[in-house]
């Protein structure tokens, strides 16, 4: 990896809060969405942002596509920081970062046929001319594997693997260069997982799209990313490699996830005991680490003070008090 | 298909029966008002001395009333008034009621409240008050009932686009929409709009019934349409008076009316299972 | 061996020209956790409908479902209304839907015990903060009174299995009690299912679609496709030893048995319209070694003891290794 290049997205510090209830007799409270998150992604690389309910991966997906303003921090695309950005600029963004969503059956207006659909973004940049337009879209619809006479299909009338094709194929209509994918196939079936994730594989090597990959299925991230993060309550825990940390979890809590799947061979099946506990509210996190409550290693320090992110390797971190003590020579 | 399509699939079908149905008979009534001067047998407002409240026959059909005009063909013309003032008002109504439900519930926030503020200041007005009101300071009359209901029925409508609008306001297409460069104006006309609209024409159809009944009972105030213009209300105002000895007077107005809010009404629960098969928003 | 618990024979649901389970036979025995797996309008969810006599009335089910002996698709509707809650109890996926919102969870677990049993309000009232904590509930005394809403998912989840269990049924079906729950909890979950049935004998019928929970939690299971059952065998024999097309396209589907990055091996094409399905073998369109017999006939079913499957290929192939 060149030291050199710059990422294509980083975000820095970056936090966004909500404010939630609240009204004339009654302080709102705040709701830590993110929380001081740092992250980088190369170009041509698949970032898995891997995290359970609470953990803030849907809300910082959205600060990445630019869909949410940071309360504090930045994005940073391609060097520019996209809150700084006018309006030409910011539609120059839009076309180079594009997002997929998570439910098939509400990703696409219900009214639209699929070819308007895939259309859209061609039509809103006006990108040549509306023949050009129509040939484009019979190029995307091909590429994703769709025939031509589901182009004036409504979505109702396609399965839920053929709307997700019709949402990849409006993802690309712009030729981005970075893709957000909020589980893009948590909502499908086996088989139809499995198509649609070769689907997304190909496109990437083939456009050398980079992605970003939101998800809770750790087997997914196994397959398809060279990077993991993994969030709990708005913070960044872990990040790294993704077979490094699939196999040698720094963070409690990864392991703690990584133990809980279920695994699809009966012969490992584990007595160990299971993470104790309830996820906590993102409106009342623990204090100090997040995780302390429910944490196996948990001691006094955890419950006051916040832990650093720890360098294990030089790109894999973790941010935990008592396994960073793996790192200190003995005697120390 | 699941099994579960499938009987979905059956709701919508036998729904779009009912809306044919429904939409049929009104069309026949609109034909029908249309065509009076061609349909209608004798002048409406011809007074016949000679047939004071007289029975149905066969030039007749409906009989005479206190005046002795024919009943059937009063009718007739009365559906004129009645299904304009019931069109009319919903449709104004819908003109004012979508944009300012749109806004509000497109942009939320300060906008949402001061858009909204009087609208809800309107509902909390007692319906028919506001009408008599409206009437007093105005005078009675046809085109001043129209107006009247439209202003009730305002608040109802922009209320109900409101609510539609924050349900579809969150789904993904309209995000995605945006993420993919299409202005907030563009995403709010041709997303949010086409797919908020399904409840409030629900709600239109059936607020057209309604508004049938209240012309009809303004103009048996009085407040209405007025004579000589025949109105179903005022016929059946004058036809209350003699009950006992002419019964049909009162009995094809009040069948006309009736008639009039089934179609609505088929139209609407038609489009209801059209729009909501499942029956989650009701 | 002695009679299982719950035996389908021939069972087969249709609701108007659509036929949503086809001629599905098979048994579960006493105190077994049986995974019915399959993916989404496989007919699982149907199936366990059918068992707790809760299809409407538009389903027309042939075949019979015997359940302790007894074929309940012959009783009537007072006498299967008994069963349930009592001997027979169901959790569904989503806890929200399953519990009222406007009543306190330990008054529903309450309820489920006084409608099957004569018991004071506050007798089923301790029983039912009993139950509470069994499921794991913290402070169940003062949990008690919560409506659902102040609880998370995976409580809710609890206080489902609570009611369930409340009457100490032969039979609990569990449909994807997990699927809408994280993982972590999840892995509690399922824990605490397994922990229940070791302690009360229940006999469980769990629907899922994640192989993963099947594996982790299931003594035996059963293979739905698009409401045919292509295979039953104890879950090691699933897994380690497949012998139906779609079984083994499952497995090779799956991400973690991949290689990595290559690209996940997959039949291509959907579920076939269920109002117009083949008569023989519904994964025939889309199975790597079909053959002409598949789609018309329907396939024998080849068994040895304990494993099934009905497939011509396997069939021809001879008997399983």
């Amino acid at each position: 990896m060149s030291a050199a290049a710059t990422p294509l997205i980083q975000a820095r510090a970056l936090s966004r809060h909500f404010r939630i209830g609240g009204g004339l007799l009654r302080r709102s409270a705040v709701l830590r969405a993110v929380d001081d998150v740092d992250l980088d992604v190369e170009r041509g690389q698949v970032l898995a942002l891997v995290g359970e309910s609470g953990s803030g991966k849907t809300t910082l997906g959205r600060c990445l596509l630019g869909m949410l303003q940071p309360t504090t921090g930045s994005v940073h695309f391609d060097g520019e920081d996209i809150a700084a950005t006018d309006g030409g600029r910011r539609a120059a963004f839009r076309r180079r970062v594009q997002p997929i969503f998570q439910n098939p059956y509400s990703s696409l207006d219900p009214r639209w046929p699929v070819e308007r659909t895939v259309r859209e973004p061609l039509d809103a940049f006006r990108v040549g001319n509306p023949p050009d337009r129509r040939r484009r879209v019979a190029e995307l619809l091909d590429s994703v594997g769709l025939s031509q006479r589901h182009a004036q299909s409504r979505p109702h009338e396609l399965s839920g693997g053929q709307r997700q094709r019709v949402a990849i194929a409006a993802a690309l209509a712009l030729n981005p260069d970075l893709i957000i994918a909020d589980e893009p196939v948590s909502a499908l079936d086996v088989l139809v997982q499995a198509q649609i994730l070769n689907l997304i594989c190909e496109l990437q090597r083939d456009l050398g799209l980079t992605l970003v990959f939101i998800t809770h299925d750790m087997a997914v991230v196994e397959h398809i990313a060279d990077r993991v993060a993994v969030m709990y309550l708005g913070r960044i825990v872990e990040s790294g490699p993704a077979d490094e940390v699939l196999t040698r979890p720094k963070h409690p809590y990864t392991r703690t996830v990584l133990a809980a799947i279920p695994q699809p061979d009966p012969g490992r099946r584990r007595d160990v005991a299971v993470v104790r506990g309830e996820i906590p509210s993102p409106l009342a996190p623990p204090p100090g680490c997040h995780f302390h409550p429910r944490c196996p290693l948990a001691v006094d320090r955890c419950r006051t003070e916040p832990p650093e992110m720890t360098a294990f390797t030089h790109d894999h971190l973790a941010s935990c008090h008592v396994t960073a003590q793996e790192l200190r020579p003995k005697g120390a | 298909m699941s099994a579960v399509a499938t009987a979905v699939r059956n709701v919508t079908v036998r729904g779009n029966r009912r809306t044919r149905a429904g939409a049929a008979i009104l069309a026949t009534l609109i034909l029908i008002a249309l065509l009076a001067p061609v349909l209608a047998p004798h002048d409406p407002n011809a007074i016949d001395p000679n047939r004071i409240l007289a029975g149905p026959d066969l030039s007749h059909p409906f009989g005479s009333d206190a005046l002795g005009r024919d009943v059937f063909s009063r009718v007739l013309f009365a559906y004129r008034v009645s299904l304009a003032v019931a069109i009319g008002s919903v449709l104004l109504a819908l003109a004012v009621g979508i944009p300012l439900g749109l806004l509000a519930g497109y942009y939320g926030g300060p906008i949402d409240s001061l858009l909204m503020r009087p609208v809800d200041l309107l509902l909390a007005l007692p319906a028919l008050l506001l009408a008599l009101s409206l009437i007093s300071v105005i005078g009675p009359g046809t085109w001043v009932a129209l107006f009247a209901i439209a202003v009730i029925y305002l608040p109802i409508m922009a209320r109900v686009v409101r609510s539609s609008v924050l349900r579809v306001v969150n789904e993904d297409y309209v995000a995605g929409a945006g993420a993919r460069g299409v202005t907030r104006m563009g995403v709010m006309v041709r997303h949010v709009l086409p797919n908020s609209l399904g409840p409030s024409l629900v709600q239109a159809s059936v607020l057209m019934g309604f508004a049938i009944q209240i012309e009809a009972a303004l103009s048996f105030l009085g407040l209405g349409a007025q004579p000589p213009t025949p109105s179903l209300g005022l016929m059946l105002a004058d036809g209350y008076q003699v009950l006992q000895q002419a019964p049909w007077a009162d009995i094809f107005p009040g069948l006309a009316i009736a008639i009039a809010v089934l179609a609505f009404i088929l139209i609407g629960d038609g489009m209801r299972a059209h729009f909501d098969p499942h029956g989650v928003s009701r | 061996m002695s009679a299982p618990l719950l035996a389908l024979d021939g069972v087969s649901v249709d609701f108007g020209p659509v036929s949503a389970v086809c001629d599905v036979s098979l048994e579960v025995s006493e105190g077994e956790i049986f995974g019915l797996v399959g993916e989404s309008g496989c007919g699982k969810t149907t199936l366990a409908m059918a068992v707790m006599g809760l299809l409407p009335a538009t389903a027309a089910v042939r075949g019979a479902i015997r359940f302790e002996g007894d074929d309940v698709l012959t009783r009537s509707e007072a006498d299967r209304r008994k069963l349930r809650g009592d001997r027979i109890s169901m959790v569904f996926q989503d806890p929200r839907a399953a519990l009222d919102p406007a009543f306190p969870v330990g008054e529903q677990v309450a309820e489920t015990i006084r409608a099957h049993r004569s018991v004071t309000r506050r007798a089923a009232r301790e029983e039912a903060i009993r139950l509470l904590g069994e499921v794991g509930i913290p402070a169940a005394a003062e949990r008690y009174r919560d409506p659902p809403h102040r609880l998370s998912g995976g409580m809710q989840q609890r206080v489902v299995i609570a009611t369930a269990l409340a009457n100490e049924p032969s039979l609990l079906i569990a449909d994807e009690p997990t699927t809408a729950l994280d993982v972590t909890i999840q892995a509690q979950i399922l824990g605490l299912i397994r922990e229940l049935r070791d302690r009360h004998r229940t006999t469980v019928v769990l629907i899922a679609h994640d192989l993963g929970v099947v594996a982790e939690l299931c003594d035996r299971a059963g293979v739905l496709y698009a409401g045919q059952l292509m295979e039953v065998a104890p879950v090691e024999r699933i897994f380690a030893a497949p012998q139906h097309p779609y079984t083994k396209a499952l497995l090779a589907a799956l991400p973690t048995r991949a290689a990595a990055r290559g690209a996940l091996p997959v039949a291509a094409g959907g579920v076939p319209d269920l109002a117009d399905a083949p008569p023989g073998c519904r994964f025939a369109p889309r199975c790597p070694v079909r053959m002409d017999a598949c789609a018309e006939v329907p396939p024998p079913v080849l068994s040895e003891p304990g494993h099934a499957t009905s497939c011509w290929y396997a069939a021809q192939r001879g008997a399983p290794a």
